[in-house]
């Protein structure tokens, strides 16, 4: 049986800026178990990044999430961010650096260990051999998989993607998703997953979540579809026209 | 174009700057411009053999009391800018004094410094202090201003503390900002202290300023004003080529931070 990991309760999100204040999410509440894949979709500005954000512990909400069994109040090693930007790497950090720098912040010495990690971290995401090249020496496919490796390493319990594959061609990006299909199917990692493309989350999602432009959750679902997902997948096209049309209240 | 073909035309230059300025004092024959074989000549002597005119202790001392005061002014300029990143209050106090005390040349600070203090060494020190630490934190805060916020939401994300966002991140992600106020508060405070030492006299601190007013004043020698000049322009090429140039080459440079 699945375990829950995190739960999000009455989850308000309001912004104030001099005399104006907009509520982005209005008592969200959401409960994710453990190892499943949740892709959120929806338009531009209709919250999910603050959305995951407020799971981060990056910003200030009403509501409580609770993550792990612990209530969030601030970031946190069991929920890692991969953000959006290519250059969330640490520019004066080499790639194996990048990746043991959050390990030697946790505490961990051992340099044979450090070293361990953060090799069989790269190996996951294909990038053996990169270990001492600094990430301006990297492409932009290769700075996102250091970045989920970073979170592999670590062990997170929870991985926030927002929206890491949007800036990448489509090659790369289809590469990018069948890694880390691969990645969560052998590690059993939590993860949501930010996206505006619905082939994305019918691809990678076991549960695909809308989003409407309020910041409502308007579909919330198992992604029954058998992976590996193709456009040729049974159910395919019929959940396709529904989450497109979803998207377009 | 190629580095080789710059390299050709920056000596090039020089070289007809030399021929020009030998020309015109083989043509003139004036005690303010003399030749070039009798600057180095003079510039030999006060190196190694002169016992009235040793250059090199000149030069030693001044080079002493700005590592000193660079030291302490670098010290000091990322205390503050590490309190204005950790406190608003210190940084909305702290942007103010700044602002003001930047404007002030510290060779204008001379005359109180001199009363209050003393014609001593400390005075010389507290001047470089004063050249360096307020261009180097103004560059210091602009550069932490700059540093990307993802990368500080990043180091959160890790688990860094306060301090260790300003070691872990603010520091070396505003590095080439750092290293440009390191350039500006040795310019001005090699600068300051040498018109100090000129203008002041101070006593207890015989750098090179104080040489090139001899110089002039006590040994009538112009060629030991010119001398003492070519080693103010080494060190300043010295310390540009050879250590900023390095520490660039070995840091944002690599690190791809700048072309």
């Amino acid at each position: 049986m699945n375990k829950e990991i995190l739960k999000i309760e009455n989850l308000t999100k309001t912004y104030h800026s001099q005399n104006v204040s907009a509520t982005i999410l209005k008592n969200i509440n959401l409960t994710i178990e453990k190892g499943e894949f949740v892709c959120i979709l929806g338009p531009s500005g209709c919250g999910k990044s603050t959305l995951i954000r407020c799971v981060a512990g990056f910003e200030d909400f009403e509501g409580k999430i609770t993550a792990c069994g612990k209530e969030v109040k601030k970031p946190g090693t069991d929920r890692m961010m991969v953000f959006q930007d290519f250059n969330q790497l640490y520019p004066w950090k080499t790639v194996e650096k990048n990746i043991q720098y959050p390990l030697k912040v946790q505490g961990m010495k051992d340099k044979k260990m450090l070293k361990e990690i953060s090799d069989d971290a790269l190996r996951k995401v294909d990038l053996d051999g990169k270990q001492k090249n600094y990430p301006h020496e990297l492409s932009g496919g290769m700075k996102q998989r250091v970045a989920i490796a970073k979170a592999l390493a670590l062990k997170s319990d929870i991985i926030l993607m927002d929206e890491p594959f949007a800036a990448l061609d489509a090659m790369t990006r289809n590469k990018l998703q069948a890694e880390l299909h691969l990645i969560h199917e052998q590690s059993g990692v939590t993860v949501i997953f930010i996206t505006h493309n619905i082939q994305e989350a019918l691809v990678l999602g076991t549960r695909v979540l809308v989003m409407d432009k309020k910041g409502n959750i308007i579909i919330d679902e198992q992604n029954r579809i058998p992976k590996p997902v193709t456009p040729a997948s049974e159910g395919y096209g019929e959940t396709w026209n529904r989450l497109h049309d979803a998207l377009g209240q | 174009m190629k580095k080789y073909q710059k390299l050709i035309i920056k000596v090039l230059f020089i070289v007809a700057v030399l021929v020009l300025w030998e020309l015109y004092a083989v043509h003139r024959d004036i005690m303010a411009v003399p030749r070039l074989g009798v600057i180095l000549k003079t510039l030999y002597e006060d190196m190694f053999i002169s016992d009235v005119r040793p250059i090199l202790q000149y030069l030693g001392k001044s080079l002493l009391l700005i590592a000193e005061g660079l030291g302490i002014g670098m010290a000091l300029a990322f205390a503050f800018s590490g309190l204005s990143v950790a406190s608003e209050i210190f940084n909305t106090v702290y942007n103010l004094i700044v602002s003001i005390c930047d404007l002030l040349p510290a060779v204008a600070l001379m005359p109180i410094l001199m009363i209050t203090i003393g014609a001593t060494d400390t005075t010389i020190i507290v001047l470089v202090v004063h050249s360096v630490v307020w261009p180097m934190s103004r560059s210091i805060i602009d550069g932490f201003k700059s540093v990307p916020k993802m990368h500080v939401e990043s180091g959160r994300n890790i688990g860094l503390s306060r301090t260790g966002l300003i070691f872990g991140i603010y520091i070396p992600s505003s590095f080439s900002s750092i290293i440009s106020g390191v350039r500006v508060g040795w310019a001005r405070a090699w600068r300051g202290l040498i018109s100090a030492e000129m203008i002041f006299g101070v006593a207890s601190s015989a750098g090179i300023g104080t040489y090139i007013n001899n110089a002039r004043t006590l040994w009538l020698s112009f060629p030991s004003v010119y001398a003492a000049l070519i080693l103010i322009i080494l060190v300043g090429v010295i310390v540009e080529y050879g250590i900023f140039a390095n520490i660039e080459k070995h840091t944002v440079r690599k690190w791809g931070m700048v072309r």
